[in-house]
């Protein structure tokens, strides 16, 4: 149970120039913030896994940098090291013994970062910018999958140039997840392909998209055994679809619901809609974590279908969040998301990420009679 | 269990699958209400969970407490119960619901799914929210089954990217102004398909009763698009507050400046945006493949530079002008100045046009099946 205290310290409430109790709105949360953030929009953000001792976080952005920070169980964040690509960097990822970083930029090449002795090498390479990255660590094979806008999803052993295997997508690769042994690619033109990665990754199915616009996140999450069992799939439209791949019942089971809108109950007004732009499940309770271009993170409970809750708004839209392994800290970015042009990019507003004590506002709704 | 009391005033939505008690006896009425048929067409419900009520949140109650803590066994289709929580079959709570129907201002007809009228009305009603919305105008969109030509898909980071690149090397213009099309393209088929003319629904109808076709003629979908232009100019929706964005499109009124607020009145009649549309919907017309038109074979790479769809590089959203592959598409690719350069190659002249298509361009309107594919001559524009 990491000490979390509610003190922050840390940018809570008004800077001392206002010096009042108006809370400066780019952390109405009064969650801790993650010392010396990146410069520009954080556009993925990645916890260590349980294999290694301690809470390191990576953060990659569109400054082309990557961070690793060591979160420390009293809050602090310490800044530990930094590489940079030549573009943007758009997806990383952990090996599963915690050693190693992957890494994805829109300048077509990947790397492996070795935390040990903070050296990069380049493992992969596509024809566009890649999106995606995953660690894949199978009881016969282990491999980084990456999914790029050149619309194929490479599969690489970090020791050689070319890739074990490629497999061809109908259209750019917009979101992933991995969880052994199955893997779920949404691309654009609302495509959805799950893989199946025992023995050899290869398709498994084909799925007509329960969404009618731009698939934008997407998340695999798992039974009460630990198998993954579905995936929820986010949109630009504010709504969110949990799909299970093969449920008893799939019209009752499958469904999606609305958020990140405005004017809840007000219905005279139009709505103001705003994109998904991550999903992430609690990875002890089930529960899953949504941040969008509003500005505001929400926590669902997809089994009681229920909210828990939502955050009050911040002043920038949140781009990422992820949990950390034992599902004590929920960590997302707030910068700018581009989902209104470039009018409202400013380079000069300052990009955070915060951290926050996710034990129990996460737990599962309990059951009524 | 607890008893339903709005099986006891007749009008429990769930019937038998509701988790509260239906006393018998008490019978009354409205089984339809079971049958939440999914909205746009799309029977198999897939879309949306039908015992759900359409429309509705979450339960995200927030007539309620906001923290979604709430007694959500009250009220009809009681949402409490013990059933087993992993894969669940469970209808929600609802207790306020008729409240949320209108909410969900984009599930329009609740009736019979089958009925490409409502198909129809679905996406004329999906297009209203989308141009009221502020959200994500470069979406591809669909209504089950079939998809929806007419629309580009590009993703934030895409588009970010490009910018960049742009910078980088120091041309923003030529990315400015290809946002500026996509913007023009995307807000004229909107509008198009909001107010629905009648090529239009017969185009859609076809597209969704034949998935695999994907044609919609670039003729109709640009031909109207002069009127439909028109029409944008004077639909003023309220700009979404959005984020933070109260005077959206006022400030510039130049043509390089995109704006993804809905649309302001400002914004459309600035006549320089005008002459833009103009000559897009003029050359767009002209090569086949155009833009969100491009049946079956296109819509994957997104090359302002690609005149012939398919065969274009893997690179494929590229802003900047790529050579090769064009035909007289070289609009958008001259780089210097921009697309609107008094370039000759942007117009025809008045020979090099025949007598047909000189007729269709002095015409008011023009006649689908006939729309020329050379650019219009400069002097027939109107500005």
């Amino acid at each position: 149970m990491s000490l979390f205290g509610t003190n922050t310290g840390f940018g809570s409430g008004g800077t001392g120039v206002f010096g009042n109790t108006t809370t400066d709105s780019h952390n109405p949360m009064k969650d801790v913030e993650v010392t010396s953030p990146p410069d520009d929009s954080i556009s993925c953000l990645a916890f260590s896994p349980p294999t290694m001792p301690g809470n390191f976080l990576i953060g990659g952005s569109w400054a082309n940098d990557v961070r690793c920070w060591e979160v420390q169980d009293n809050g602090q964040t310490v800044p530990k090291a930094q590489q940079m690509h030549t573009g943007p960097v758009l997806d990383v990822c952990w090996s599963d013994d915690g050693s190693k970083v992957f890494t994805a930029s829109c300048d077509k090449t990947a790397k492996m970062w070795d935390l040990n002795s903070n050296q990069t090498i380049q493992i992969a390479q596509h024809e566009g910018p890649i999106r995606t990255i995953h660690w894949i660590k199978a009881p016969n094979y282990s491999c980084v999958m990456t999914g790029s806008w050149d619309k194929t999803l490479k599969f690489w052993d970090t020791r050689s140039p070319n890739p074990m295997m490629s497999l061809q997508m109908p259209e750019r690769c917009y979101c992933a997840d991995v969880v052994y042994p199955m893997a779920v690619v949404a691309t654009a033109e609302r495509g959805l392909i799950v893989y199946q990665l025992e023995n050899q990754p290869s398709e498994f199915r084909r799925i007509e998209s329960p969404l009618k616009h731009q698939h934008r996140c997407v998340a695999i999450f798992k039974d009460k055994q630990s198998k993954p069992t579905g995936f929820a799939l986010g949109s630009i439209e504010g709504r969110v679809a949990i799909h299970y791949i093969n449920p008893p019942n799939p019209a009752k089971d499958n469904f999606t619901f609305k958020c990140h809108r405005s004017n809840g109950t007000n219905t005279a007004t139009p709505q103001d809609i705003y994109a998904v732009n991550a999903i992430s499940f609690h990875p002890v309770h089930g529960t899953l974590a949504t941040v969008g271009s509003d500005g505001r993170f929400s926590f669902w409970d997809k089994d009681a279908r229920t909210k828990l809750k939502t955050s009050e708004q911040l002043d920038q839209p949140i781009t990422a969040c992820c949990f950390n392994n034992n599902g004590n800290i929920f960590a997302y970015a707030s910068s700018y998301d581009w989902s209104k042009g470039h009018e409202y990019y400013n380079p000069q507003k300052k990009n955070y990420i915060f951290l926050r004590n996710a034990a129990e506002e996460l737990k599962p709704r309990n059951k009524k009679w | 269990m607890t008893v339903c009391n709005f099986f006891l005033q007749g009008r429990c939505r769930y019937g038998d699958k509701c988790w509260n008690e239906h006393p018998r006896g008490g019978r009354g009425g409205d089984f339809r209400g079971n049958q939440q048929p999914s909205r746009g067409g799309y029977g198999n419900r897939v879309w949306i969970n039908p015992s759900q009520r359409s429309g509705g949140d979450y339960v995200q109650q927030s007539s309620f407490s906001r923290d979604g803590n709430n007694d959500w066994s009250r009220g009809g289709g009681g949402g409490g119960g013990g059933t087993p929580r992993d894969v669940k079959s469970s209808d929600f709570s609802f207790s306020s619901q008729n409240r949320f129907s209108a909410l969900a201002s984009n599930t329009p007809s609740e009736k019979d799914a089958q009925s490409s009228t409502d198909d129809v009305d679905t996406i004329q009603k999906d297009m209203e929210v989308w141009q009221t919305s502020g959200q994500w105008p470069f979406s591809c969109y669909s209504v089950l089954p079939g998809k929806l030509s007419g629309f580009v898909e590009v993703s934030p980071e895409e588009l970010r990217l490009e910018y960049y690149s742009g910078r980088a090397s120091g041309d923003l213009q030529a990315y400015m102004s290809s946002v500026q099309q996509l913007a023009d393209q995307w807000r004229s088929r909107v509008q198009e398909l909001r107010s629905m003319s009648s090529s239009t629904r017969i185009s859609v109808i076809s597209e969704l009763n034949n998935p695999s076709l994907q044609t919609s003629t670039p003729g109709s979908g640009f031909g109207s698009t002069a009127s439909g232009f028109g029409a944008t100019s004077s639909s003023s929706s309220s700009s979404s507050t959005g984020f933070g964005a109260a005077g959206f499109g006022q400030g510039s009124q130049s043509s390089s400046t995109f704006s993804f607020a809905p649309s302001k009145t400002g914004f459309g009649a600035a006549s320089s945006t005008q002459h833009a549309s103009g000559v897009v919907s003029g050359v767009l017309a002209q090569s086949s493949s155009g833009f969100g038109c491009a049946p079956a074979a296109s819509a994957s790479s997104f090359s302002f530079s690609e005149p012939q769809a398919s065969s274009v590089s893997v690179s494929s959203f590229s802003f900047r002008p790529s050579p090769g592959e064009s035909s007289a598409s070289a609009v958008l690719q001259s780089g210097s100045s921009g697309v609107f350069g008094a370039d000759t190659a942007l117009f025809s002249t008045h020979t090099d046009l025949t007598a047909e298509e000189l007729k269709e361009f002095t015409s008011k309107r023009f006649t689908l099946g006939q729309i020329p594919l050379k650019p219009p001559p400069a002097d027939l524009l109107v500005l």
